[in-house]
């Protein structure tokens, strides 16, 4: 029997195989997005050339705002988010006394969804909750924080749903460095944060890098929760916000799509300067060696 | 058996630099697990420039000894005296022990260079000088054409190379290795034993080694310390210790491999008379006290065992055949059920076919009598 070998040395009706995952790729994801790019590029309503519904979006000074003012949200709860977990991951990372109710606290928000979470904020955090009352009690405050409709809320919001992946990734990482390393820093003199900060900190930067990225992008896409407990006609009026303006409310589905392509492609520049910095960082095992 | 050129080697070496402590004594040690008694009343003097080995098989306490030397372990009670100092509340970080783990526990996103300057980084000793002596220690386990490269690119003997540098370029008071060559096959294990040795003798270091493997503790160390259940059974130099076990525990663990239960039937200063559970009767040596009618062990080694054609059989000997023959390259290991009524594992340079009639003699002066414990 002769098989026909491809290029790579590969039998190739064993690409047949390949089939199934193709079309489904194909059909939810590859098309999708060419039609939408093919919608973007079809001039609205009154405007002319290939570019016209981008020109629309990104010359209305009001509309390029959204992408500062998502920026301006999903930055600062990425790093927020990498800077609790790190040192919380760190922590855990060899089982401790009640490992398991502290896992499931800090899990819990991912199973909640980001409108169940907001209503709880809602409550919790409005002028009137008990954040607040307790705040007033203890003489912290003289008159109610203002933590919920604004971008303080937003911030919030999007830290608790995000904190569980980010934070699980990095217990991933963090337990994974072989503890001998650390038994081998202390022996060579290095103190509890050089052990940190020389050895574990380092190990963990890929996981750091990943994480962050998932966050970022988790963030980016923000919707319910810049609607709910944000400003959205000001401050947290965010692109996602922005491009379902455009579709549902003015039903101009050129600029919907152009603000989605835009939307797309300031994620995977971020994503792809996150990655880019993890592919120098060391990335290699993270035991000390055999055994 | 015991490398007899690693013997000669530690006599050659006269220039010995001066060791960097005078006297480690360890008093008392213990320590607990739970229910678990991991170490009692474990006590050691070890002079400065020693080479000692803890002996045992697993779970017998040698690592947790070793962990509470190097501090990463607290012992329960006991202390640790160095030089006339407890360091017992001294932090490892600042014990400066150097130590070399079983899976070498190099840092995998460090070159080898930076490795091995680690503890000179966090000492704070300055560049030029960290350079210096990370060249110098390269050069001494012959790495230095490694030095960019990362732990992964390396084989595991050179990884273990890159371990041993890292622990002695520090210059520590004391070396700690946790069966370092446990991980590598038997011509590498071979090899970097060597090397161990020529380390210990060229640095002047002062260094405890943990291992289950005899031929490793007997081929390296000064005094080997032979460790059961968490308390020393026996400690001395390798030749007293291989010459002269202690108790039938220790003959086990150091190839005494023919363990017959005995009776005693008969005992005159050292000279004693044993009868086996085949009620033939042996001569040898008594090494316990123990009284007639007393339950023992006999004990000899397989290459004290003499093997003749069974038609040359003299006085105080016992027929055989052979049931194993086993090929080990110089000479041969035999499996001989005999007389006795227990099979008698011999070691000989004849050519023996299995099914072959012989005669065993057993020498009274290396069989040993020990009480039988358990």
């Amino acid at each position: 029997m002769s098989k026909i070998k491809s290029r790579w040395g590969i039998d190739r009706n064993l690409l047949l195989l390949l089939g199934p995952a193709l079309v489904l790729v194909v059909a939810l994801f590859v098309w999708p997005l060419l039609y939408g790019i093919g919608v973007s590029l079809t001039p609205g309503p009154g405007r002319e050339g290939l570019l016209s519904n981008y020109a629309a979006f990104l010359g209305d000074a009001r509309e390029r705002a959204s992408i500062w003012n998502t920026l301006w949200i999903a930055i600062p709860v990425t790093i927020a988010n990498v800077l609790v977990a790190v040192p919380i991951a760190y922590r855990m990372r060899r089982p401790l006394k009640g490992q398991r109710p502290i896992s499931a606290i800090f899990v819990v928000p991912m199973t909640l969804g980001v409108v169940l979470v907001a209503e709880g904020m809602l409550t919790f955090f409005g002028p009137a909750g008990w954040f607040n009352k307790v705040l007033l009690t203890l003489g912290v405050v003289n008159e109610p924080l203002q933590l919920v409709h604004n971008y303080v809320g937003v911030l919030i919001s999007l830290f608790i749903a995000e904190f569980p992946v980010v934070f699980l990734i990095l217990l991933g990482y963090a337990s994974g460095i072989d503890p001998n390393l650390e038994r081998a820093g202390r022996m060579l003199g290095a103190g509890a944060w050089q052990r940190f900060s020389r050895i574990m900190l380092p190990l963990m930067m890929p996981g750091v890098a990943i994480a962050a990225a998932l966050s970022f992008v988790a963030t980016f896409a923000v919707f319910p929760s810049a609607v709910l407990v944000g400003e959205p006609a000001g401050a947290t009026r965010v692109i996602a916000l922005a491009a379902w303006q455009a579709a549902y409310e003015r039903f101009d589905f050129g600029e919907a799509s152009a603000i989605a392509i835009t939307m797309a492609v300031i994620e995977l520049v971020c994503v792809a300067a996150i990655l880019l910095g993890r592919s120098r960082l060391y990335r290699g095992p993270s035991g000390g060696g055999k055994g | 058996m015991v490398e007899r050129t690693e013997e000669a080697q530690r006599r050659s070496a006269a220039e010995r630099p001066e060791p960097h402590i005078r006297r480690i004594w360890v008093k008392n040690l213990s320590k607990r697990f739970g229910d678990l008694v991991a170490l009692t009343d474990f006590e050691l003097e070890v002079e400065g420039g020693e080479f000692i080995s803890l002996l045992g098989p697993s779970g017998c306490g040698k690592t947790t000894a070793l962990n509470c030397f190097s501090g990463l372990l607290e012992p329960d009670a006991g202390d640790i005296e160095l030089d006339g100092e407890s360091i017992l509340s001294v932090p490892p970080e600042r014990r400066r022990f150097g130590m070399v783990f079983q899976n070498y526990a190099l840092f995998p996103h460090l070159s080898i260079a930076r490795n091995v300057s680690f503890g000179l980084e966090m000492e704070g000793v300055e560049k030029s000088e960290i350079r210096k002596r990370v060249q110098e220690v390269l050069s001494l386990v012959h790495l230095e054409e490694h030095r960019d490269k990362y732990p992964a690119q390396l084989s595991g003997g050179q990884q273990q190379r890159v371990a041993l540098a890292r622990a002695v370029v520090t210059r520590p008071r004391v070396i700690l290795m946790d069966e370092p060559l446990s991980n590598l096959d038997a011509k590498l294990r071979l090899e970097m034993r060597t090397e161990i040795r020529r380390l210990h003798q060229a640095l002047g270091l002062t260094t405890i080694y943990v291992t289950h493997d005899q031929e490793e503790a007997l081929s390296l160390s000064d005094r080997v310390v032979l460790m059961r259940a968490g308390t020393i059974q026996q400690v001395g130099p390798p030749k007293e210790v291989y010459a002269e076990p202690a108790s039938a525990y220790a003959a086990n663990f150091l190839g005494y491999r023919n363990l017959l239960p005995v009776k005693l039937t008969a005992a005159e200063g050292e000279r004693a008379t044993v009868v086996t559970q085949g009620g033939v009767e042996l001569s040898g040596t008594l090494r316990d006290r123990l009284s007639p009618g007393d339950d023992a062990v006999a004990a000899i080694r397989p290459e004290d065992v003499s093997v003749l054609p069974a038609d040359r059989k003299e006085q105080g000997a016992f027929s055989g055949t052979v049931e194993l023959a086993e090929f080990l390259g110089r000479d041969s290991e035999l499996s001989v059920p005999a007389e006795l009524g227990e099979s008698v594992i011999v070691r000989t340079t004849g050519d023996w076919k299995v099914g072959s009639k012989v005669s065993l003699q057993l020498p009274p002066e290396r069989l040993f009598v020990f009480a039988r414990e358990g």
